[in-house]
């Protein structure tokens, strides 16, 4: 690993993309390369973390995420603590103030936290001394998710610079399309938008991207078109009228996937809906990545791990 | 009482009356007895035409502003229910400070505040406390759930000042049309909240910020369909609609329409969506920017402003909303609404609207003064100097600057957006109904 690590990188947190510049988001990318490295022997370990606790504080379910953190930690040595809370138990119960102080006061070295509420990790961030990684905040940032799937862009497609990005489907409610507009641009990338009006608010003109209602009309324009979940429940809230009509205008299958550009990448930061937003064909077809993103992932995270830790250190903390 | 009090050696600003000019101002017996050139031999020989010969307790005004008393037609009081966090008679102490001589407490409350022995009740803590006069504004209809109608004659007659729902949990027009229509016969405004409820459900102003910050919005059209509908409603029933808190430029523009029509309707803004806008927000998620109607855009404030300066706004309300720490410390959208604004209101208002160049003083402390306590029905007794009327009175110094800190704050709950800013302008002095309290070492002459 660099050793200049500490000198580019001097943030105890990492909670999303918006604040970081691209010298940081590419001294991130680079150190996860590097350790992408270790998954490939035979001992998956490294002793970066060893004698660190690492604390996932899941305020929501998550299978990929939070089991990508903790191979992550365990990957760099560090002990692991899960603590799954019911999000309707937070109401009455303890503060995630004083869930977090409790917490701290055990020992623990960095915590991952997913929560519903939009800003709960800068919440907790500016109460505790330990770092704090945002694996996912209400509709706000997933910087993780962000991260990995420009390392995975960069990794088939080199500089980003110029690249044309499409992110399909629900932006109102997507975290992950956030972080990865705020990554993209930043990188140089151009970011489009594609999905119903009721699910892209106007307001994200503002940053830049362009905005399509209709797929078709731009579907030989990208590069990379990754495609978000979309969610039966914004269908009953009136979002759009059905799950049909949504894959009729905006599904993307092979019908589709043909008439985009020859090297496209399909994504997909998971979990896949097969047949609503994506089609099983082109799930599991060869412009699809979506397993590689779940692989790089890994990397990704021990990364931001060792950055925020060793952060944490260099100030003292 | 046989002492009075002669306040000398200041700026008089009295919009009321007109008075913009330096004056002394006579108190006798919780009166307001005279005011102008009035000597202390004048006092005297007003003292004894009353029957009441005694002492003259001097106070030197010099190089401050003497203001009627501030009249808050819009503040929230914990009592009764989670009188843990604000009494009415702390609320009341803490108005004071701020210069508030009148609070209107809104009917918010756990019970709600709509039948007479409650509207009683807040009268009566008012009255042992002894600070400012707090006086109640009561439901429209019984619970504030917009089905039957509140007994409202009755509550007249106890002292109700105005009439209101606050924030119901549904739309209910029918109740509205049929309160206003009801109201009407009382002289008494009904104040209807401006936002519709079932598309104000967010955690800040929907927009740009909002998107980006991950948080659901309030969208202005909610408030000006709130506002444009009670607009209609006052002009069916002949009701004064006063409409609460308005946050944006449309709900103005339809304020504005409504008054060139000669349709019955007074409006408010609370001095804190003056001062800031939604992106405070994002930066820290800091719960104490959480206020409704939440702040919103630089386009909103600047038309705020105009409908200020142009007299379609009214009124500048406080909108004080104590929050215990321990809720503010919460994540951003589960926290509650609200911000306390008593201390700092005038202060706050001072600095943006006067030296802002929006409007004068007098226009300022008119907004503070008459012209909420004529929404209320107060004006035969509060909001001026007038003599015979209540002798409240604001002592301010607008040049002193001071940092808002939790210490520096009277009130119990510390949840202000204003914490760790410094501003300008204090309260040194307030005369409620002829009682003195003093902040800061005012002189006396004797």
């Amino acid at each position: 690993m660099p050793d200049t690590a500490a000198r580019v990188w001097t943030r105890k947190d990492l909670l999303g993309l918006e604040e970081l510049s691209s010298r940081e988001i590419l001294h991130l990318l680079d150190t996860a390369r590097a350790f992408q490295e270790i998954s490939t022997r035979s001992i998956k370990k490294a002793p970066a973390l060893r004698g660190k606790v690492v604390l996932n504080l899941f305020f929501e379910p998550s299978t990929r995420t939070k089991a990508s953190f903790s191979l992550a930690a365990q990957r760099l040595s560090a002990d692991l603590v899960d603590v799954v809370k019911e999000a309707s138990s937070a109401v009455k119960g303890e503060s995630l103030v004083d869930t977090g102080r409790n917490l701290e006061a055990m020992g623990v070295d960095i915590v991952i936290i997913r929560h519903q509420q939009a800003g709960a990790p800068a919440l907790l961030a500016r109460n505790l001394d330990a770092c704090v990684i945002n694996a996912g905040d209400g509709t706000h940032e997933h910087p993780t998710q962000g991260l990995l799937d420009i390392f995975t862009m960069r990794e088939k497609l080199g500089d980003l610079r110029g690249k044309k990005i499409a992110l399909v489907g629900d932006i109102t409610h997507s975290r992950v399309a956030r972080s990865n507009i705020w990554g993209l641009q930043k990188l140089g990338a151009e970011v489009g938008l594609v999905g119903p009006k009721t699910l892209i608010p106007g307001a994200f003109k503002e940053l830049g991207v362009a905005i399509h209602y209709h797929l078709d009309e731009v579907i030989d324009h990208y590069d990379v078109f990754n495609i978000l979940r979309i969610q039966t429940e914004r269908q009953q809230k009136g979002m759009f009228p059905s799950v049909r009509e949504y894959h009729y205008l905006y599904g993307i299958d092979q019908t589709r996937v043909n008439r985009m550009k020859p090297g496209v990448l399909i994504m997909h930061p998971g979990p896949i809906n097969r047949g609503v937003e994506i089609s099983q064909e082109v799930a599991d077809g060869k412009h699809s990545v979506i397993l590689r993103q779940v692989t790089n992932g890994l990397a990704v995270r021990m990364a931001a791990l060792v950055l925020t830790q060793s952060a944490k250190e260099a100030h003292g903390g | 009482m046989s002492e009075a009090i002669l306040v000398s050696g200041g700026h008089v600003i009295d919009p009321a009356n007109g008075r913009d000019e330096g004056a002394s101002v006579l108190i006798i017996a919780g009166k307001i007895a005279a005011v102008g050139h009035v000597t202390e031999a004048d006092a005297r020989n007003h003292m004894i035409k009353q029957g009441a010969p005694g002492k003259v307790r001097k106070l030197d005004a010099k190089g401050l502003l003497v203001l009627p008393g501030l009249v808050d037609m819009r503040a929230h009081m914990g009592e009764p229910g989670r009188d843990s966090e604000e009494t009415i008679a702390h609320g009341a102490e803490v108005a004071i400070h701020g210069g508030f001589t009148t609070v209107a407490c809104m009917p918010d409350t756990e019970p709600v505040i709509d039948n007479v022995a409650a509207a009683l009740f807040v009268r009566r803590q008012s009255e042992q406390a002894g600070f400012a006069e707090v006086v109640p504004v009561c439901a429209l209809t019984k619970g504030r759930e917009g089905r039957e109608l509140a007994e409202i004659g009755q509550l007249v007659e106890a002292g109700a000042v105005a009439f209101s729902d606050e924030q119901r949990a549904e739309n209910s027009p029918a109740a509205i049309l049929r309160g206003m229509h009801y109201c009407a016969m009382f002289d008494r405004a009904v104040i209807e909240f401006a936002q519709d409820p079932e598309l104000a459900g967010g955690a800040m102003n929907a927009g740009y910020e909002s998107m980006l910050a991950g948080l659901p919005g309030i969208p202005s059209v909610a408030e000006e369909l709130a506002v444009s509908r009670a607009c209609m409603f006052a002009r069916e029933t002949g009701c004064h609609y006063h409409a609460a808190k308005v946050s944006t430029k449309n709900a103005v523009r339809a304020l504005k329409r409504a008054k060139k029509l000669k349709v019955r309707v007074t409006a408010e803004v609370a001095v804190h969506n003056l001062m800031f806008t939604d992106e405070v927000v994002r930066a820290r998620y800091d719960t104490n920017f959480k206020v409704f109607p939440p702040f919103r855009t630089p386009e909103d404030v600047k038309w705020l402003k105009r409908g200020l300066q142009e007299g379609v706004i009214d009124c500048l309300v406080s909108a004080h909303r104590p929050v215990p720490p321990h809720e503010k410390e919460w994540e951003f959208g589960r926290a509650p609404f609200g911000a306390v604004g008593l201390e700092t209101a005038l202060a706050a208002a001072w600095v943006t609207l006067v030296e802002g160049d929006v409007l004068s003083r007098s226009e300022l402390v008119a907004k503070l003064t008459i012209n909420p306590a004529r929404v209320l029905r107060l004006d035969s007794r509060k909001g001026s100097l007038t003599p015979g009327h209540d002798a409240d009175v604001c002592l301010f110094d607008p040049a002193t600057k001071w940092t808002v800190t939790p210490d520096a704050l009277f009130s119990h709950a510390k949840n202000s957006p204003f914490l760790g800013t410094e501003i300008k302008g204090r309260v040194k002095a307030t005369i409620a109904r002829g009682r003195l309290f003093e902040f800061q070492a005012v002189r006396h002459t004797s």
